[in-house]
């Protein structure tokens, strides 16, 4: 056995180790390899790429939302000096003197639609393929609560800004909750918190767009890439022969080499 | 026939993963790149949406970024509970949901329209791995739920489309009517209920209530034309003062209008006793 020259010493101790260490101890390199080396059908493309796609606008909403709530005051109290709400005044400030944060709130504000549209039509693919079926019934209905998530940030967001749009958006919302078959009106009156919309809605919005619902739908994603991660992406229905179909008993000898098929995802 | 739909369905994703495992492509990193070509284009197109937002959008008197550019302004003015006059509009992919409140709008169906359906929906949604249960997935050999597809793709993009271009009564507009009222429901020359009147027009009362045809008839508010064949301006004050207080919890208080404004109001709509019964 060669000596270990002395780079080879130096990254098995600074790096290797460290890594085994953790690993040894939570499985995240065999977790990580697991998700990365790993084959997919040969067949797919683009039209799969759209949950990654609907992921990443989920990431931009992310990292734009933290730097915004950085900034954002949510309160509906007069500002003496600007004779305007704080949450109003504090969105002026974000939009006309920070520093590109008229690209942050921007960013936020339409990544919002670009990740709604995005859902929908990852939704639409996995309907048209059949994606949904067995063994992948878990994935689509954590699929189907993202969305609904996803839905329910729109809502919440929308509040935010505290401008004409945004309140009477919000008071017709409200007013949906409550009619409402029993929960509702409960619903409408804990949203309100009082007979007028004011701080106590806009605190309540703020805490369920910003902790509450981005913590279920950041552990819904977890558990759907999981998912797709541990069951395989299905191929297109109509790759090669597979699809939805039992194939002859035997095959014919060599079918096998220098056949372009498809690998026959989920049947 | 003999086997169960499970064990096929098994045997299915055995071949599926053998198929896979000996001819698929590694994940990373030949479809990783697919993947980040397309997040870059989404990227792309959040920042490309915002840069458009921005800059298209024009400075008014009251303020910057007031006047919308065609994705709308930065902001609308700041909010005001004291004026109802403003349209309320949700964020566009819940126009779907604010058209069928014009659908449903009587009191008794309200409720089909903000939890019915949406819930129904909901409920089909998740359901779907559990009712199609076919191994099926070719799109070609699943008529039915292709069919299905293709009917819940169109009406929502009518009804979102409907939605987006739905008519709002304008206060601005509605007051011009004013006159004609009066002289329909022969109350000209009551000033009281006139200045009541113009209220009823500029404080958003048809974004949901309708009068001698005008108004949105939303959330399942009663048509006003003949409301005051049957109660007193007195009522009236009360009512709009504590909806709540008769049993109507989607209307909101009007107390904030002041009791001289309360007054005119109710003048006003004590004065609509309708056009039929004179």
């Amino acid at each position: 056995m060669a000596a270990k020259s002395k780079k080879d010493l130096l990254v098995e101790n600074a790096i290797l180790a460290p890594l085994d260490w953790v690993d040894e101890r939570t499985a995240a390199v065999r977790g990580t390899k697991w998700f990365l080396f790993r084959n997919v059908p040969r067949d797919i493309s683009w039209a799969q790429t759209l949950g990654s796609a609907a992921l990443t606008a989920f990431i931009v909403m992310a990292v734009t939302g933290v730097i915004l709530a950085m900034y954002y005051e949510p309160s509906a109290t007069i500002d003496p000096v600007s004779g305007k709400s704080v949450a109003y005044t504090s969105i002026e400030s974000i939009t006309n003197e920070l520093t590109l944060g008229w690209l942050v709130r921007g960013m936020h504000r339409w990544g919002a639609s670009v990740f709604i549209i995005l859902l929908f039509l990852h939704m639409g693919r996995v309907f048209l393929f059949g994606a949904y079926k067995y063994p992948r019934e878990l994935t689509w209905i954590t699929g189907v609560l993202i969305l609904a998530m996803g839905m329910l940030m729109g809502f919440t967001g929308y509040l935010l800004p505290w401008d004409q749009t945004a309140y009477w958006a919000t008071v017709v919302g409200i007013n949906l909750n409550g009619t409402a078959p029993f929960a509702g009106p409960w619903l409408a009156q804990f949203l309100a918190g009082g007979p007028e919309i004011g701080s106590d809605a806009l605190a309540k919005f703020y805490a369920l767009h910003m902790l509450a619902i981005p913590g279920a739908l950041i552990a819904l994603i977890g558990v759907h890439i999981y998912l797709v991660t541990r069951l395989g992406v299905s191929s297109p229905p109509w790759s090669g022969e597979a699809a939805g179909r039992e194939r002859p008993a035997v095959e014919p000898a060599g079918a096998r080499a220098g056949l372009v098929r498809g690998s026959g995802g989920g049947d | 026939m003999a086997r169960d739909l499970g064990e096929l369905n098994r045997e299915d994703f055995a071949r599926y993963k053998d198929d896979v495992k000996k001819e698929g492509k590694p994940f990373f990193p030949r479809a990783i790149f697919h993947d980040t070509v397309m997040s870059l284009v989404v990227v792309g197109i959040i920042v490309a949406l915002a840069a458009i937002w921005y800059y298209d959008a024009g400075d008014t008197p009251e303020g910057e970024g007031l006047e919308p550019g065609i994705l709308g302004p930065w902001y609308t003015e700041p909010a005001d509970p004291a004026t109802t006059n403003f349209v309320p509009r949700p964020d566009w992919y819940f126009y779907f949901l604010f058209y069928l409140l014009r659908i449903f709008k009587w009191p008794e169906t309200v409720f089909i329209a903000t939890v019915g359906i949406p819930t129904i929906c909901l409920i089909l949604l998740i359901g779907l791995p559990f009712y199609d249960r076919r191994r099926e997935r070719r799109p070609l050999h699943r008529p039915v739920a292709m069919v299905a597809a293709v009917l819940t793709i169109l009406s929502m993009a009518v009804l979102t489309w409907k939605g987006a271009t739905a008519k709002e009564a304008l206060g601005s507009e509605l007051v011009l009517l004013v006159p004609s009222w009066a002289e329909e429901q022969g109350f000209v020359g009551n000033e009281e209920a006139e200045k009541g009147a113009k209220l009823f027009a500029e404080s958003g009362c048809l974004n949901c209530h309708t009068y001698l045809g005008q108004g949105a008839g939303n959330l399942g508010a009663p048509d006003l034309s003949e409301v005051g064949a049957t109660n007193d301006a007195a009522y009236f004050v009360q009512y709009l003062t504590n909806p709540a207080a008769y049993g109507n919890t989607v209307m909101g208080s009007y107390s904030y209008l002041g009791a001289e404004n309360l007054a005119a109001l109710g003048e006003f709509l004590a004065a609509s006793k309708g056009t039929s019964g004179g």
